[in-house]
């Protein structure tokens, strides 16, 4: 009876469940938009590669082949087809997740992308947390007490971390921490199966090269964006007139309210720390997909660069969709604007 | 095999990291004194102890790239990566030499040896007996035939530029023996094989069972180690073949090649001790570090391949003498080698380099600097305007930097270009180039494409066009008798000189460093290149106690 009486109704209620949902809608709609940004960067993607002289054919074969090898490879690599017809070939291929096989070794790209995700994926993860897990509370303590030592220590060391380039500081790190107190390993990967403590320890350095410019940035940013929350909010105003202790007033009120602000920040450096994790990883002898992504494009192996791309893209865009996400859930006003 | 010698000025582009750490470094090393540590005699490292392991980093630019896997048939940047084929295959023949890198010569090592014909046309390789491949086949006549044959059928970089007898090119007139027959005289072939694909024989038997794929990352040879783990351009693993030729040999029981992201991380990771060896520096500074710091051995490998300012003799302005004698006489080759690569690098007024076979530094009539003339000549020109180009990497763009200072002070207006490999090699096929700064030669000149390559009429990448040249370059190939050949090469420096279609500079060459305790030959000898970089006999590379 209660299945009889149940069925009918279901599916209107999924529905309308879904329709009066503000945050189911809201993902929808952001899911959508999120379509046309990959699509639309796998096509620029391809442009670019096509503009670079040369191709995966003139690559293999060296600059001593004659130019009837070349055209023969490209019939065989099937880069004499014109450039829309092997990217509509490619999206087909992808959509079964068919991402080809690499031009250059011939191993399946999903296998080399399964081998190399997880150090980069785990390298830029760490990057984050412990890049907000330092500025958080730093900005905290710093806002605190505006003008006093540890807000103006901060301030000096922020400006530095924002000045020096993630590499630099790469090489400095390995200097103090691998060559001078031999504390932490200088290169290398040690996969979390196979050694948990071991794993950690092989990315701490570079997670502390791509983490300290992120904390710089985001104790800047949120130790200012708090101050100037207690200094000119009436909220803040209202909640001292209550009563409410300073700790309480900063990290129940200002705090909550900046987080927004540091939230869209985190959601869009995902793009650009996973980007920098190509010059990180050349430098930590680490076997993620930024290593593989500048070797392929050395090698101007086009289904590996394309694959690695739509792993960056996709990653920036569910990160910014997490972001977007987190804001309908913390704040009742983008939820209501977005119907 | 020539694309590997363009791709030593890309190994050259990650050093742009190195120049900005450099500094620190040296802010940071507090330094120390120390003696000078230069390449390790035989007798100076003791009687060869086996066990243990090394690890030793490679440029990710470079020799430790290997995006195509490393089955020699397929393998686009085997002449790049010789350590790693030397440890998995061992090669038929080696280049040796005394300690101090002279008097090297091609050695047999899988081969008993070989015989050229007297018209430079046939090789005869005998090959050793008793020889097997890791997987217990034999290594026989067969098997090199076999080798030989796919690694000219194959669609690759790599497949040897051999014009062959249309009639049994290759024969095997016995278990041991192998015969090539060439259409083309070439008395480098031998001097050829130790950067070349042709070298590295595979078993048969495994290749076929084991599929092309598979077979990329997991080759299966018979020389001193056995593949265990291949992460293709990162990690390779090795272990010891325990049915190597050679008796007691081996002497490490393991052998790990990791990529890095060039000279200071591979510095800094050794003076961490996580590796022993590292092949390839150019980084003068760091260079200068590893001698002073008293903690590494330093091989700095004799040069083969000098600079070389190719100019375009085809079309305007090269193809008037005067502009030619002009960059010649604008040219200052020695405040270079000075001035940027600190004196360590000698400079060559052809193309051969200090641990060439032939190498001869002077050439009679050579135009050396004097601003003065080239200033006259700028002038009856009535001004000299010229695209100086070059691949883009920090050592090629800094001496094209260097050179176009020197040439404004003649009053030439230079704009310099850096290309990428691939931009490079359309501005050679193009053909509009003007000037472009490059390598030339090798050990032995007409070993690999040879120097040929650069001045031939024929050749894609070359700015001359001259019969007489032409027959100067095959004339030193096709003589088996090395004063013939030698005589031939001398006149034909002389007749590029004369005819000032390209002046030459420096010889670079890769340094090894190696911890104190690692020695082995080729690593902490000195051997000179083929064409581009060293190779190390792994096989003979031990560690002592640290």
């Amino acid at each position: 009876m209660t299945v009889g009486t149940a069925a009918p109704s279901g599916p209107r209620s999924v529905g309308s469940r879904w329709s009066r949902s503000p945050v189911l809608r809201f993902v929808a709609k952001r899911l959508a938009l999120a379509v046309p940004i990959i699509i639309g960067v796998t096509i620029l993607t391809f442009w670019v590669l096509s503009l670079i002289p040369g191709n995966a054919a003139q690559q293999l074969l060296g600059i001593e082949a004659t130019p009837d090898q070349v055209r023969a490879l490209e019939e065989q690599l099937g880069l004499n087809r014109p450039g829309y017809v092997r990217y509509l070939d490619w999206v087909a291929h992808s959509l079964r997740g068919d991402y080809g096989t690499s031009m250059t070794s011939g191993q399946p790209v999903s296998a080399l992308l399964a081998e190399r995700m997880p150090v980069t994926f785990e390298l830029v993860l760490l990057a984050f947390v412990v890049s907000l897990a330092l500025a958080i509370p730093v900005s905290l303590l710093s806002a605190r007490h505006p003008g006093g030592v540890l807000d103006r220590l901060v301030m000096v060391i922020s400006v530095t971390g924002l000045s020096v380039a993630n590499y630099v500081l790469a090489l400095v790190l390995v200097l103090i921490f691998a060559v001078k107190l031999a504390w932490l390993p200088a290169i290398g990967y040690v996969p979390f199966a196979e050694d948990p403590v071991g794993n950690l320890m092989s990315l701490t350095l570079p997670t502390m090269a791509m983490a300290f410019s992120l904390f710089c940035f985001y104790t800047r940013f949120l130790l200012s964006d708090i101050v100037d929350q207690l200094h000119s909010q009436d909220y803040i105003d209202t909640a001292r007139a209550k009563g409410a202790g300073p700790w309480r007033i900063l990290i129940v009120h200002a705090f909550r309210n900046s987080s927004f602000g540091l939230l869209t920040l985190v959601g869009l450096n995902v793009g650009a720390l996973v980007g920098g994790t190509v010059i990180v990883e050349q430098i930590f002898a680490l076997p993620g997909i930024g290593q593989l992504l500048l070797q392929a494009i050395n090698a101007r192996d086009a289904t590996v660069v394309l694959a690695v791309v739509v792993v960056f893209a996709v990653v920036a865009v569910v990160a910014n969709l997490a972001v977007d996400i987190l804001y309908a859930v913390l704040d009742p006003r983008v939820r209501h604007d977005s119907r | 095999m020539r694309s590997t010698t363009t791709r030593i000025h890309s190994r050259r582009a990650a050093l742009a990291v190195g120049a900005v750490a450099t500094l620190l470094l040296a802010a940071c090393s507090g330094g120390s004194g120390g003696g000078t540590s230069g390449a390790t005699t035989a007798a100076d490292a003791g009687k060869p102890v086996a066990g243990g392991s090394v690890t030793v980093l490679e440029d990710a630019a470079f020799a430790g790239g290997f995006p195509a896997g490393l089955d020699p048939a397929t393998n686009v940047t085997g002449g790049a990566n010789l350590s790693m084929n030397q440890a998995i295959f061992g090669g038929l023949f080696l280049i040796s030499a005394k300690d101090d890198g002279s008097d090297a010569k091609i050695e047999p090592n899988q081969a008993e040896g070989y015989e050229l014909s007297p018209d430079a046309k046939t090789l005869t390789i005998k090959l050793k007996q008793g020889i097997k491949f890791s997987d217990g086949t034999a290594l026989d006549a067969q098997a090199v035939k076999w080798n030989f044959e796919r690694d000219l059928k194959a669609t690759c970089s790599c497949a040897p530029r051999w014009s062959l007898e249309k009639t049994d090119p290759i024969t095997t007139p016995d278990d041991h023996t192998v015969v090539v027959k060439f259409t083309v005289p070439n008395a480098a072939q031998v001097a050829s094989f130790p950067a070349s694909n042709v070298n590295w024989i595979v078993s048969p038997t495994a290749a076929q069972k084991t599929g092309p794929d598979e077979f990329k990352l997991k080759p299966v040879g018979a020389g001193p180690f056995v593949v265990s783990n291949n992460q293709l351009n990162s990690v390779l693993e090795l272990k010891k073949n325990p049915t190597y030729f050679e008796s007691g040999k081996p002497y490490l029981d393991t052998l790990t090649f990791k990529s890095i992201g060039g000279d200071q991380p591979a510095y800094q990771a050794m003076l961490a001790g996580q590796a022993q060896a590292y092949e390839g520096m150019n980084n003068i500074a760091l260079i200068e570090q590893a001698q002073t710091s008293g903690k590494f051995n330093v091989t700095i490998q004799p040069a083969t391949s000098p600079y070389v300012i190719q100019l375009n003799t085809k079309i305007a302005p090269f193809n008037n003498e005067k502009a030619r004698q002009a960059i010649y006489y604008a040219t200052d080759f020695d405040a270079i080698a000075k001035g940027v690569f600190k004196g360590k690098y000698e400079v060559s007024q052809g193309f051969t380099g200090p641990g060439g076979k032939f190498f001869e530094p002077k050439v009679d009539g050579y135009r050396t600097h004097d601003v003065a003339k080239a200033k006259q000549l700028v002038q009856e020109l009535g001004g000299l305007q010229i695209t100086l180009g070059t691949i883009s990497a920090v050592t090629a763009t800094t001496i094209n930097t260097a050179l176009q200072t020197q040439w404004q002070e003649a009053g030439i207006t230079v704009k310099t270009e850096n290309y990428q490999l691939s931009s490079l090699i359309q501005q050679f096929t193009d053909g509009k180039w003007q000037a472009m700064l490059q390598t030339a030669g090798a050990w032995d000149p007409a070993a690999g494409v040879g120097v040929g390559f650069r001045f031939n009429s024929g050749a894609p990448f070359s700015g001359v066009a001259d019969p007489k040249l032409d027959d100067l370059f095959l004339k030193a190939q096709s003589s088996t008798d090395d004063s013939v050949r030698k005589a031939a090469y001398t006149e034909a420096a002389k007749y590029l000189s004369d005819q000032a279609y390209a002046p030459f500079g420096l010889a670079f060459a890769p340094t090894n460093v190696a911890a104190k305790e690692v020695h082995g030959p080729g690593l902490t000898t000195k051997v000179p290149a083929i064409l581009v970089n060293s190779g190390v006999n792994w096989a003979g590379v031990w560690r002592g106690k640290s």
